[in-house]
């Protein structure tokens, strides 16, 4: 389970975030494990910080793109976003998608997309 | 100044840029055009406007156009990017991160570097793509589309009501990268695109003029995907 921290409202933190959550995806799906990105439903939907909403869409985009990528080496790539109060959601989500064949998905889980534009 | 207010569009060297500028000032805007290729201060010529060569990733190249942009900005194109495509098994974390500090990360320096400078009522139109929602061989350029997205999403609703935020989700687009495409690649790329044909910059041009314009005076925090369908196709 990859989980980036906030990267606040510092500008020079965004490359690094995106850049090392890339390579560490890539070693996990490389070396056979499966990988849950895991991201606040409030940056997905862009109603926290401005540089967090673009780190976690960002990873959603490369989620989705490994979910290509991947589908002939049989990769597990999937980011998973949750709310305050959907920890143990979350956790339960991460835990199916290691024995699931899902790939390049987005789980939203908790009621915070609900009604608002898929991301 | 015009009573238009002034409209800066990055990437204004380029084929796309082009057509956008063009777009922009039949409306009346004074055009601030910015590129990295200095051939945008002849374009710019051409079109009667102003340019700054600026290297956006930079301080420096963000605050060369704060130089020039004044302080009634009434429209953002960021419109500037690169690709790097491979594999992300042969990607290398210099090529991701170079995309995404281009792509993202210079868009939204100058963004909120302009904060102040926005009229009331500006608009900021990011050039997202088609590919934001995943591509083959661009883990790095379907990123950095999709944090701008993102991004856009968080400031329309920080900005509201004084700046709307909006983005266009082009697919192939004809422009000189694309037509030095081998013929059989292209032609099975625009056989998965519904609309039969690949878009021109026109196309695009249109979205964006639109969505600067006052008939978009409702619509803020959304993408807008100009592929001819190619985002709901098999």
């Amino acid at each position: 389970m990859l989980r980036p921290g906030s990267v606040g409202d510092d500008l020079d933190a965004v490359t690094p975030a995106l850049t090392e959550a890339f390579a560490e995806v890539r070693e996990a799906l490389e070396a056979g494990r499966p990988v849950a990105v895991v991201v606040d439903a409030r940056d997905l939907l862009g109603q926290g910080l401005p540089l967090d909403a673009a780190v976690a869409t960002g990873l959603l985009g490369m989620v989705r793109t490994l979910g290509i990528e991947g589908a002939k080496p049989g990769w597990g790539v999937n980011l998973v976003a949750g709310g305050e109060g959907d920890e143990a959601a979350v956790e339960e989500t991460v835990a199916m998608l290691a024995g699931s064949s899902l790939t390049g998905q987005l789980l939203q889980v908790g009621g915070a997309n609900l009604g608002k534009v898929v991301p | 100044m015009s009573g238009a207010g002034t409209a800066i569009v990055t990437g204004a060297a380029g084929g796309l840029g082009g057509r956008i500028r063009e777009r922009l000032a039949a409306v009346g805007h004074d055009l601030l055009l910015v590129d990295l290729d200095p051939a945008v201060e002849d374009v710019a010529a051409a079109a009667g406007a102003r340019a700054v060569v600026a290297d956006l990733t930079k301080m420096e190249g963000v605050g060369a156009v704060l130089d020039a942009a004044g302080d009634d900005v009434a429209v953002l194109v960021n419109n500037a990017g690169i690709t790097r495509d491979a594999r992300a098994t042969k990607m290398s974390e210099a090529d991701f991160a170079a995309v995404i500090e281009i792509n993202l990360v210079a868009a939204m320096r100058l963004t909120l570097a302009l904060e102040p400078r926005y009229r009331d009522g500006a608009a900021v139109v990011n050039m997202s793509s088609r590919a934001s929602l995943g591509n083959f061989g661009q883990a790095n350029y379907s990123a950095s589309k999709s944090g701008l997205v993102g991004f856009g999403r968080a400031l329309a609703q920080r900005w509201a009501p004084r700046v709307r935020v909006n983005a266009v989700a082009p697919s192939l687009v004809d422009t000189p990268m694309t037509r030095a495409m081998p013929p059989d690649v292209l032609a099975k790329m625009v056989a998965r695109i519904p609309a039969g044909r690949i878009g021109t910059p026109d196309d695009v041009a249109g979205i964006v003029a639109f969505l600067a314009s006052p008939e978009a005076g409702y619509i803020t925090g959304q993408v807008l995907f100009a592929c001819g369908g190619r985002s709901v196709a098999p």
